[in-house]
């Protein structure tokens, strides 16, 4: 008697009804208010500061757009980047994340709270990570149910994956991206279940915002199409999904054309075709299936068929004939390069030379999503059981997101949000059928009945659970499982948290490193550099880097830069790579040219910091290379024995090229002679440190991590450089005995650290 | 006074000779080179006509191919680079019959072992342009750098010739026919096959479990890291330091072969047993079997998500996690 009143409390939806919502609207806050805690280690540990290199180009943008008004901010030609080019910035950007936080300055300045712009980007990624895992929970409940739902939730919330790009200060456009796309799928599954033209116009609508936020709005355009095209081969078309597709097609297209950014990029690129073509498809195929309730006879159902193929290949050879005609353009090479993997690596080493479009190895995998990458394909293969159509959606949606996560590590942050969907439904199952208080009474042994159902047996094959459902007798089961899984989950969270606060709570912007005693040490070379540049360089100065630091130094530094992040122009990157390899002498001229009035370089060979110039050298020299074959070659900088080299080994090309002589000069007077050592490299540097002609060292960080040069200006004689500084050092020979001793500790702060 | 006409006959009858004597080598290349028994437009050289080309007084410019293509030496490069050098030779010999100044010539080992020795060479293959010695232009020979990561040599070193002397050699890659004839043939035998094997393989192409079994291989190989070993063209397994075969790749963005696979069969055993516990197990009809196979599947979830930590464990030293009963 206890009992049933005991399931009836527990089990009755409508008598706990209120119970339940209040009790999924609590978790929901909580799991919210985790993923937003999650992701602050870096501003307790560190301070309220913008990380990386994109998010400085980001808020760079965001404080155009707050004091100069939108408008502005829409027609902004930018002249202080890829001097003398300049930048068209206002077509060539995503607005959306700029004008997310815009709007939400605008809107709290209205309630009276005038909050700092800069606070606003730095916490805008934090505050949409518990927006996503509400998505999250939304569209796994459109699959599973809410219990499912909550745990996908909760399972986004933390999952390293996503906070690797979520953090507070990654002020990105994946920050708000990835709430866009789950939220799009969430109304697409919702549009297709239902059939309503509503859900599919708000779909487009979301879909226009993710349009406008970041170009992985690809993937939806495919992805979208795919599920459709799967569903209309699996002899499941319905008026239900010619309804939702077709107003999230029409809608969804015209809208993402009004992105400057875009523009009539969804009708004249490959990209793009996937989607128009099942647009015609499913017009096709509706026509078809309309004409079949109409007309019930055989021979007209062929002529149909016939049509059906005959049109579909008239349109892709049209397709294919546009395309080489050139109307349509090709694959983008960004894009081309996921397919064809080894495209990249020839035709474009500038997309080749980003650390996140190296492909990725299992280990990466494991340490984004720990036990969610094994309770993934078991989701998947849950998925096929049930088979509905949105279910076809989570399995060609986990096959391509999977094989995109496996060719770009930056990928993997599409490959989230599904396996958190896929693994919360595995791990929801399991609990259902454990988490059962009732044991099932044991069947009379029925020899019959045994037997037929060990002949259906037979038949179920893979998919074996066609025997009836009856549950779990004995506690002890129960408790085993659960207390497992339990566990498991605990270190789960236990796992995520050590992940975010290792790896990815470094703003990159600052170091952080261990002293001897255990105390933290935090290295601020950039700031350093960035802070002397902007108050002790002209205001129009240029300053020349590799492009990694464009946006830093327009962010920081607020000067004019040659190249930046912005990767629009390989040539003009190609030429500052030209100018960092090449000899004095040719470098001078580029420099000249340019305007250029200071070189800054990133050097860590005193401190050990491996992501510097010089590791960085070999990229340069090959994007340099592929637009002058002939002045650069990237063999000239191995040994022959085929090595890279900085020490004495070093070839000549090496040791003569601009980068190598900013990055040693006078490196080794730091150390006893003979002893200088590169501690990146592992390697012992000449004693005699190289000599610059044409460049004057303007300053030097802490950590001697940033290196910056002046350009000299020509010589008030006519004279070249060589022979200036030939000329004055043998003036200078005599009285160089007083100079000598002073030399090596000129300066109070460069000191070695251990 | 009369020796001075004298001397002037003399020597223009000297340079006269010379001139005579270049063009009449200029002749026998450019016989050579149509009707060479190798490909048309390859002059194949000894060292005799290695002098002859070279020598200081020449009208002409030459590309010479040092190599070694005899399997003894096995010179890989050489052999890759050989078709190459011959579509340069045919390409440039096709728009000039008459050759018009540009002689492309190979020379080999096995017949000119002299060269090689006088001129010290011990590599193959070397690629050097001799220009020709009129008045003004570069006297010294140009060697060429090979790339071997360039996947069309012939365009590269005409853009080399076109950069270092005043030709310009177009090249005319042949079509390939037995490409199309492939593709066609493949398309047509592809579509034949389909649809004679339709009636039979209909059921198994809507079968659900064969795409569920597709779609989770697919999964599987993508997670454990397959596309890696892919690009990055991965040994299989390598020596250890002992000796012995190392499965795990050590460092924690690197991997071999190998591991992969038993990673992914890790991966595989791990999704399997925990749909066997929500789908297999409460649909057991003994009460006794359901206890002892959920206890089983149960050990084998545990056993095998240490295995894997461990594993990660060695590969990140810095990992602080871990889970019984495996530790490493």
């Amino acid at each position: 008697m206890s009992t049933t009143a005991k399931s009836t409390l527990f089990r009755d939806p409508a008598s706990t009804e209120s119970v339940r919502s209040i009790l999924k609207v609590v978790i929901l806050l909580t799991i919210a208010a985790a993923a937003v805690a999650s992701r602050l280690f870096s501003v307790i540990r560190f301070e309220s500061i913008i990380h990386e290199f994109d998010p400085w180009f980001n808020f760079r943008a965001s404080k155009y757009l707050v004091k100069h008004g939108f408008f502005d901010f829409w027609n902004w030609f930018d002249d202080r980047t890829w001097y003398p080019l300049g930048r068209v910035t206002g077509g060539t950007l995503y607005p959306g994340l700029m004008v997310t936080s815009g709007a939400i300055w605008h809107a709290l300045r209205m309630i009276s709270l005038p909050v700092d712009i800069r606070n606003i980007c730095v916490l805008l990624a934090p505050g949409f990570s518990g927006l996503t895992a509400f998505a999250t929970y939304l569209f796994t409940k459109e699959m599973k149910d809410s219990g499912a739902g909550l745990l996908a939730a909760a399972f986004m919330g933390i999952a390293p994956g996503y906070i690797s790009r979520s953090v507070a200060g990654s002020y990105d456009n994946e920050a708000i991206a990835i709430f866009l796309l789950m939220f799009t799928f969430y109304l697409w599954i919702k549009a297709a279940k239902l059939g309503s033209a509503m859900w599919g116009g708000l779909c487009a609508l979301f879909y226009f915002y993710m349009v406008s936020a970041w170009g992985g709005y690809v993937f939806i355009t495919n992805l979208i199409p795919l599920h459709v095209f799967v569903l209309i081969l699996m002899g499941r078309y319905s008026g239900r999904i010619y309804v939702a597709y077709s107003s999230w097609y029409a809608l969804g297209t015209l809208a993402s054309m009004q992105v400057p950014f875009v523009g009539f990029l969804p009708v004249k690129t490959s990209e793009h075709m996937a989607a128009l073509g099942i647009f015609g498809l499913i017009q096709l195929v509706a026509f078809v299936d309309y004409l079949r309730g109409q007309v019930p006879s055989k021979q007209f159902n062929t002529l149909l068929r016939a049509l059906v193929i005959l049109i579909t290949v008239i349109s892709f050879t049209g397709l294919v004939t546009l395309t080489v005609t050139g109307v349509i353009a090709p694959w983008s090479g960004r894009f081309y390069s996921l397919w064809d993997t080894g495209y990249a690596k020839i035709h474009i080493p500038i997309i080749a030379s980003v650390s996140e479009h190296q492909p990725t190895a299992w280990p990466s995998f494991f340490f984004d999503l720990n036990m969610l990458i094994w309770l993934f394909p078991a989701g998947v293969y849950l998925s096929f059981r049930q088979l509905r159509d949105e279910h076809v959606f989570i399995i060609v949606y986990s096959v391509m997101a999977s094989y995109f996560a496996g060719v770009m590590v930056r990928l993997m942050l599409t490959l989230t949000p599904i396996v958190c969907v896929a693994a919360a439904i595995t791990v929801s199952s399991i609990f259902d059928t454990y988490l059962e208080i009732d044991s099932p009474e044991e069947p009379e042994e029925d020899s019959e009945s045994k037997k037929a159902k060990k002949d259906k047996k037979e038949t179920g094959g893979f998919l074996s659970s066609k025997a009836p459902f009856i549950g779990i007798y004995s506690i002890t089961s129960k408790v085993g499982v659960v207390g497992a899984f339990s566990v498991y989950l605990v270190l789960f969270v236990f796992h995520c948290t050590w992940v975010t606060s290792n790896a990815y709570s470094s703003p990159s912007v600052v170091l952080a490193s261990r002293m001897p005693d255990g105390s933290q040490h935090i290295i601020d070379d950039f700031r350093e550099a960035y802070y002397w540049l902007r108050k002790n360089t002209a205001e129009d100065a240029k300053i020349m880097s590799w492009w990694d630091y464009g946006y830093q130094i327009g962010g920081m530094a607020d000067r004019t830069t040659l190249v930046d992040n912005n990767t629009w122009n390989n040539t003009h990157i190609a030429t500052v790579g030209k100018a960092m390899a090449s000899r004095e002498e040719v470098s001078y001229d580029i420099l000249r040219k340019h305007e250029v009035d200071y070189v800054l370089i990133i050097f860590g060979g005193l401190l050990g910091y491996s992501g510097d110039d010089i590791n960085k050298f070999l990229w340069m020299v090959r994007i340099a290379e592929g637009v002058w074959p002939a002045e650069v070659q990237e063999r000239k900088f191995f040994t022959p024995r085929g090595e890279y080299k900085v020490d004495h080994e070093a070839t000549d090309t090496m040791k003569n090229s601009l980068m190598y002589k900013m990055s040693y000069y006078k490196f080794p007077s730091l150390f006893p002679p003979g002893q200088a050592q590169d501690r990146v490299r592992g390697a012992r540097l000449p004693a005699e440190g190289p000599v610059l002609h044409t460049l004057d060292e303007a300053f030097t960080s802490e950590n001697w991590i940033v290196r910056i040069y002046k350009v000299k200006d020509l010589d008030q004689f006519g004279r070249d450089h060589f022979a200036v500084s030939a000329f004055e050092s043998g003036k200078k020979k005599g009285k160089k005995g007083g100079m000598a001793g002073r030399a090596p500790g000129k300066r109070g702060r460069r000191v070695v650290r251990a | 006074m009369r020796l001075l006409p004298l001397l002037t006959a003399f020597t223009s009858l000297l340079s006269f000779t010379v001139a005579q004597k270049a063009s009449d080598k200029y002749q026998t290349f450019a016989g050579l080179a149509s009707s060479s028994k190798g490909t048309k437009g390859v002059v194949l050289l000894n060292d005799q006509l290695f002098g002859d080309i070279t020598s200081p007084h020449r009208n002409f410019t030459s590309v010479v191919l040092f190599t070694a293509l005899d399997a003894r030496f096995g010179c890989a490069l050489c052999r890759d680079f050989q078709p190459e050098f011959d579509l340069l030779g045919n390409s440039w010999h096709k728009e000039h019959p008459q050759s018009d100044g540009l002689f492309f010539g190979v020379l080999d080992f096995t017949v000119g072992k002299q060269t090689f020795q006088r001129l010290g060479m011990s590599t193959a293959p070397i690629l050097m342009l001799f220009p020709s010695s009129g008045p003004g232009s570069q006297q010294n020979p140009i060697k060429f750098e090979f790339n071997p990561s360039d996947v069309t040599p012939a365009e590269a070193v005409a853009r080399w010739i076109t950069g270092s002397s005043k030709y310009t050699v177009i090249i005319h890659r042949p079509f390939n026919y037995v490409k199309l004839f492939t593709f066609v043939g493949g398309i047509i035998g592809t579509a034949t096959l389909s649809k004679l094997a339709y009636p039979y393989l209909a059921p198994a192409l809507y079968s659900r479990n064969l795409w569920a079994a597709v779609s989770l291989v697919a999964v599987l190989l993508f997670t454990s890291g397959h596309m890696f070993n892919h690009i990055r063209k991965v040994p299989y397994v390598v020596q250890g330091r002992g000796g012995g075969v190392s499965y795990i790749a050590s460092g924690f963005s690197n991997q071999l072969g190998l591991e992969t696979q038993i990673i992914a069969v890790v991966y595989a055993v791990l999704a399997f047993s925990a749909i066997a516990l929500c789908l297999k197990m409460p649909r057991m009809e003994s009460s006794g079997k359901q206890k002892i196979a959920v206890m089983a599947w149960n050990l084998v979830l545990l056993v095998l998500f240490s295995f894997l930590m461990s594993i990660f464990k060695m590969k990140n030293g810095a990992y602080p996690f871990f889970l019984p009963p495996l530790i490493a």
